[in-house]
């Protein structure tokens, strides 16, 4: 009887242990964002108190104190971090008495750690920030310092020279500033990568139309054994790449942040939104898809797919894939480089449509709002973007160890260029870039020709203040995923049915409500300006 | 007196209480403090303020689950899917471990045992990958099978009906071994003098199993059941979002609330929001507890929990 009763205890225990040790995890990490802001609430109140009082005081800039700041990048640490950083400290104590420690966050989960980051009130100076990491909603929930033109022009006065305009409106949330804009335009138009070798093979016209594309994959799927005409990129979810070609670009809209179903026209000067969903473009655009799922143009399981759409490219596995110009360049460079089988080339659908430069919150960097020292982050920021002998650190790693000097503006990557890369240093884009030698001609040229077609817009500089309607936000990007995504590839057995679908679910969520404040905010800031 | 005999006690059973320390501070430290933190849940989160400081908002944060129209579904879903699992799970690992126990060979069972413990420790991110290779439609094993054999392939991605059987397949088959252990120490403690004296009186294998191993795993069962109970309103992320992830297609039967949640929260990254559905959760799962339990101490008031 004793043996029984302890071998059921010590099952028990067994899984209460185990139960307990998963929630305890969880709670775990709660517990520590609970504490530390309590403690430390007090802390961004006096700290801009003494940072103002400072400013007013005096006109030179005090650095005897020895500062250590902590800057947060997303993606991987990089292999050779302690020897390029250290050079860079090198730099940084003589020139302001400041050194700079990374953490970084790596891709896998930056998503869930970043938000962590700043509601936790962890304890950094500096953080990478970009409108696709949550930019306007971080910097109205308080994560970030407000940066005014005072501060600006007296401690980043390089930068405050050298950055135009309209890319510090650009990163403007309600009217105040909250990062420091990389400052250099960069696309980030999709377009297509595909293999020229089998278009000469099948001696299919040139791709330049969304008919021409279709036929191309039509043909790949029909006569290519083994090869998958299209794979999308995992993880692509609202709007993806195929979409902002042949919805955004083709028609001439743009969408907000790509988050909610609505768009304006790019020409329309009154910036009437509508809903994506409920237009003839749409409709057309998901008969399209249907009729290249149908005929096998991507995997039927392209939604649970979790194959990497690059490598897949690169080993002759799938014959197109979208991308921005610049990743897809380097890809062609790369494949170039490694002597690939595969003659590669890429495709602009539509090469008369408007294209637009990224607004400049692509990538940015903002000083976190409790940092203790904002005034000596503000002045890395200024070296990082403008002192060329830093800046080359930061974006290249060492000279002769990770890349070599190709005159002023171009670099050539060596074998160990890979142990030094893959982060967001991005945010540190300036006029100084050098481009890698090797990015493929064809790619710049694309480049230069769209930067002569870009398109500026009364809207480009508007930004949605969604905290009145958050919750139904949250269910419209809900029923986006749920109903919209589906359509986008296709995978619907009847469109007409899965559109009403999708209307019937978007209205149910509170279109009209979210509609009707953004035209309100829209309407209030183009009356403004 | 009262107080006299509490030192008494404690002095007495010194020994025990000191074992018991560190499970006490753990339950109070992760547990129990943790539990103010539901006040986000009624709050308007801001960096600023934190936890304590930030405004209130009433039941705010509690609309966006109730007004999405899948508030009913998904929970729903929740609960059958958790109610399939401990049914299926526990029959099978009753099962699984009454056979391990009958059968011979100590060195059999071990191989045995820890070949089926296996899957418990493959992540579920691994598990999809596998899931996504043996049933996709154009490369899938199940499907070159089918197509060896000159059958139509299935496309099992985008037909939403198959999929209640294959996750329960899948929490069954990762879940077994660890279930299996739990019901063969249960069975490793009945006393084997009854099965002696069954043995005596002529009672054959499936007499023994039916009249002896099952009426002394009673107990166990209920408390794991009991235990399991208390969290049939949370899905399990990880296995919901690897095997299904954003396949739109398949939400109408594998929508359960903590993917719900995600979906609708990945882009706001409001923490009072997703408190909300937290709390939504624990008082379903608390009343469902205290229900339960009630029901079970009225019927034997020994096998309930408390």
């Amino acid at each position: 009887m004793a043996t029984k009763k302890s071998f059921l205890l010590l099952a028990v225990i067994l899984l209460i242990a185990t139960v307990l040790g998963a929630c305890g995890g969880n709670k775990n990490s709660n517990s520590n964002s609970s504490s530390t802001p309590a403690a430390e609430s007090s802390a961004p109140a006096s700290n801009s108190a003494e940072s103002s009082g400072e400013t007013g005081a005096s006109g030179g800039i005090d650095t005897s104190e020895e500062v250590k700041l902590k800057m947060i990048f997303v993606g991987p640490k990089p292999v050779d971090y302690d020897s390029v950083f250290g050079e860079i400290n090198k730099k940084l104590k003589e020139q302001i008495n400041a050194t700079i420690e990374g953490e970084f966050l790596d891709w896998s989960d930056w998503a869930q750690k970043y938000p962590l980051k700043l509601a936790a009130n962890e304890n950094f100076d500096l953080i990478y920030s970009a409108n696709w990491a949550g930019y306007n909603d971080q910097a109205l929930k308080g994560g970030f310092l407000e940066l005014t033109e005072d501060m600006l022009s007296k401690y980043m006065p390089k930068t405050w020279e050298a950055m135009p305009k309209v890319s510090w409106d650009q990163a403007k949330v309600n009217g105040k500033l909250y990062m420091v804009p990389q400052n250099r335009g960069e696309s980030v138009e999709k377009l297509i990568l595909y293999r020229e070798d089998l278009r000469k093979k099948y001696n299919l016209p040139a791709i330049d139309s969304p008919e021409a594309y279709a036929n191309y994959l039509k043909t790949i799927a029909q006569n290519e054994k083994g090869v998958i005409p299209f794979t999308p990129e995992t993880g692509d979810w609202k709007y993806h790449n195929l979409d902002r070609v042949l919805l955004k670009q083709e028609n001439e809209w743009n969408m907000f942040d790509l988050d909610m179903p609505f768009a304006f026209k790019l020409s329309d000067p009154k910036g009437q939104v509508f809903n994506v969903f409920e237009t003839q473009e749409f409709k057309d655009l998901a008969n399209y898809y249907k009729d290249l799922a149908s005929n096998n143009g991507w995997s039927k399981n392209a939604l649970n797919s979790k194959n990497d759409h690059q490598q897949d490219f690169k080993q002759g596995k799938t014959a197109s894939i979208t991308h921005n110009n610049g990743t897809l360049g380097a890809l062609m460079a790369l494949m170039r480089q490694e002597n690939s089988p595969y003659e590669v080339a890429l495709a602009d659908i539509n090469p008369d449509k408007a294209k637009s430069v990224a607004i400049s919150t692509q990538n940015g960097t903002s000083v976190h709002a409790t940092s203790k020292y904002p005034e000596r982050a503000l002045m890395f920021i200024d070296l990082m973007q403008n002192d060329k002998e830093l800046h080359d650190l930061i974006m290249y790693g060492i000279e002769g160890v990770h890349y070599e000097k190709s005159g002023e503006d171009k670099y050539i990557a060596t074998d160990k260029n890979p142990n030094y890369t893959g982060f967001s240093n991005w945010s540190f884009n300036s006029p100084l870039n050098r481009d890698n030698v090797d990015f493929p001609q064809e790619a710049s040229d694309l480049v230069k020709k769209w930067e002569e077609q870009v398109y500026h817009y009364p809207l480009e500089t508007f930004v949605f203040d969604n905290s009145k309607v958050k919750t139904e936000i949250s269910n419209l990007g809900n029923v986006m995923l749920r109903y919209a995504i589906p359509l986008e590839y296709g995978v619907v057995k009847d469109v007409d049915a899965g559109l009403a679908e999708l209307n019937k679910q978007l209205k149910a969520a509170g279109l009209e409500k979210v509609q009707q404040e953004l035209q309100s905010q829209i309407d209030a800031f183009l009356a403004a300006q | 007196m009262r107080l006299h005999k509490f030192l008494y006690d404690v002095k007495r059973y010194r020994t025990i209480l000191l074992m018991l320390a560190p499970a006490v501070a753990f339950f109070l430290l992760f547990a129990y403090v943790p539990m103010a933190g539901i006040v986000i849940a009624f709050k308007h989160y801001d960096y600023a303020g934190g936890i304590f400081g930030s405004a209130w908002n009433g039941l705010a944060n509690f609309r966006f689950f109730f007004e999405s129209g899948d508030a009913w579904t998904v929970t729903r879903n929740t609960a059958l899917y958790n109610i399939a699992f401990i049914a299926v799970n526990n029959f099978l690992q009753i099962f699984a471990a009454i056979l391990l126990f009958e059968i011979g060979g100590k060195w059999f069972r071990k191989l045995t045992q820890s070949i089926l413990f296996l899957p418990y420790f493959i992540s579920w991110v691994v598990v999809g990958a596998i899931a996504y290779n043996l049933l996709n439609y154009d490369i899938g094993t199940v499907n070159a099978l089918l197509r060896g054999l000159g059958l139509e392939p299935v496309d099992i991605y985008n037909t939403p009906s198959y999929w209640p059987f294959i996750l329960v397949a899948v929490s069954a088959w990762k879940t077994l071994g660890y279930g299996t252990v739990m019901y063969l120490a249960a069975i490793a403690g009945i006393d084997t003098e009854m099965y002696e004296a069954a043995e005596i009186d002529g009672a054959n294998i499936f007499q023994r199993i039916m009249k002896i191993t099952l009426p002394n795993l009673y107990p166990t069962l209920i408390i794991l059941v009991l235990l399991a109970v208390g969290n049939i309103f949370r899905g399990d992320f990880g296995m919901f979002y690897n095997m299904v992830g954003n396949n739109g297609i398949l939400f109408s039967s594998t929508d359960v609330i903590d993917t719900f949640v995600f979906r609708s929260l990945i882009t706001s990254n409001d923490i009072g929001m997703s408190a909300a559905a937290g709390v939504f959760q624990s008082v379903l799962g608390f009343a469902t507890i205290m229900s339960v339990n009630y029901a079970v101490r009225k019927y034997d008031k020994d096998r309930a929990l408390f």
